[in-house]
């Protein structure tokens, strides 16, 4: 990678220029599809933010940020209002996702699959209280929801059953959606990736 | 190509208010049995939007769209049904699990609060073309710049929906497969998003130059094709709105 004369970029460095904020729209767009193609696919994961990963990749944990709340201001507003409500839980993978990245962690599959699990955990941190809140603790995931009941049965307190099951479902979308992500940007042309500041992002073993 | 989203293209008085107006009244009513945390409260929400869904003649197609979350509801009550802290009044058993009664009316509210959430939005959204509402929303002073990030998403999804098809379909001629077990559905993903990804970020670049080419990062204000937005009843709707939200908060610091 010719990163030449340029600073390195920063964790948090962000070049806002119009294909930053163009790259914002189409990470929306890819969450959708993925979404869509999960469903059609008929997998039991939502796999619905491979777009926020990605811009958070390529451009950042505040690009990242800003993808996932407009994703979910703008389901929010066409299609399913309760999104409103996670719309906290998407700006968390956006920033973690775009921190992992610019710490190195996407320069080998192995790295990227602990950025997963950290961003699996993230969203699961940020979920959880808003299950409490709006559903008393589910998740509307059956597998998840059954561990829950199993769990408050036998005595676990309402948090920790609740903590379980987003974590049972979070785990296995939020890695496979960081490694699909991952697979994704080690294929984009570099002439593209140019264009921003991938920090240590940027530095693949295969260059 | 259809357009994303639940907007039905229809006459009715409900069509013709403004969408700000529209989205005060969602939102407030939205809200009205969080603040208030009352049952019967929240099913006078209900009747009123359930009336304005009538008025905008959007009702059959909000309640289809509502019969979708159906199956997260019935899990809610038996989950809560049989788990909800409060439980102590047994009501059905079937062999090993018990439904209390408590657990239920846990989930009868925890269900009225969540149905009236959507019917809410669905007066905003089935009555409300969602161009139209980012338009008044950057009149109202949301950045031009966000504004357009919005728009481009509603129209870029059902471009990249319609290359999904074609993409799934040249990836099967070449034997990819779709159906079977878990995995092999699992591997059908990379041959499907990779191609639609790769080639959505490279067509961003052009898109990129073309708007800087029209003065996309231009300095100074903004003007609008569209005259704004008027209607007589905006005001009064967001005043009735707002105080229903008020009359809420007061029912609760009350009882």
């Amino acid at each position: 990678m010719a990163t030449g004369a340029q600073p390195r970029a920063g964790v948090w460095t962000t070049r806002w220029t119009t294909l930053t904020l163009v790259l914002i729209p189409v990470g929306i767009a890819i969450n959708f599809v993925g979404k869509f193609v999960a469903q059609a696919l008929k997998l039991p994961l939502w796999l619905d933010s491979i777009g926020t990963v990605l811009a958070a990749f390529i451009a950042g944990p505040w690009v990242g940020a800003l993808t996932g709340a407009l994703n979910n201001i703008i389901y929010g507003l066409t299609v399913d209002p309760v999104s409103f409500w996670y719309f906290i839980t998407s700006v968390g993978i956006g920033l973690s996702a775009g921190i992992m990245a610019r710490l190195g962690f996407i320069r080998s599959t192995a790295r990227a699959v602990v950025a997963g699990l950290v961003v699996a955990l993230v969203a699961t941190v940020v979920s959880f209280p808003i299950n409490i809140y709006l559903w008393s603790g589910q998740t509307g995931n059956v597998w998840g929801d059954a561990l829950f009941t199993a769990l408050t049965l036998r005595g676990v307190p309402l948090w920790l059953a609740s903590f379980l099951d987003e974590l049972v479902v979070d785990l296995p979308d939020k890695v496979l959606t960081v490694l699909i992500a991952f697979g994704l940007f080690r294929a984009l042309p570099r002439r593209l990736l140019s264009q921003f500041d991938l920090g240590e992002a940027g530095h693949r073993r295969t260059a | 190509m259809r357009p994303v989203g639940l907007y039905v293209e229809r006459q009715s008085p409900i069509h013709g208010l403004d969408p700000i107006t529209k989205l005060s009244y969602a939102v407030c009513l939205a809200l009205v049995p969080f603040v208030a945390g009352d049952l019967r409260i929240t099913f006078v929400a209900l009747v009123v939007n359930l009336g304005l869904l009538v008025v905008g003649r959007v009702l059959r197609e909000g309640l289809l769209a509502l019969a979708g979350v159906g199956f997260f509801l019935a899990t809610l009550f038996i989950v809560q049904g049989m788990v909800y802290p409060g439980n102590a009044t047994p009501l059905v058993s079937v062999g090993p699990l018990v439904l209390y009664q408590e657990g239920l009316a846990h989930a009868a509210w925890l269900s009225a609060r969540f149905i009236n959430l959507t019917l809410s939005a669905f007066v905003l959204l089935f009555t409300t073309r969602p161009a139209d509402l980012v338009d008044e929303l950057m009149r109202a002073g949301l950045p031009p710049r966000v504004g357009y990030v919005l728009l481009s998403v509603l129209q870029i999804i059902p471009s990249m929906a319609a290359r999904v098809s074609v993409i799934q379909d040249a990836q099967r001629s070449r034997g990819m497969e779709t159906e079977g077990p878990v995995w092999v559905r699992m591997r059908a993903l990379l041959p499907v998003l990779g191609p639609l990804v790769i080639s959505s970020l490279v067509a961003m670049q052009e898109r990129a130059l073309a708007l800087e080419v029209r003065g996309f990062g231009a300095p100074g204000p903004r003007t609008f094709y569209r005259p704004p937005w008027q209607h007589r009843l905006a005001w009064p709707v967001r005043l009735a709105a707002l105080s229903a939200l008020l009359g809420a908060l007061v029912w609760r610091l009350a009882g």
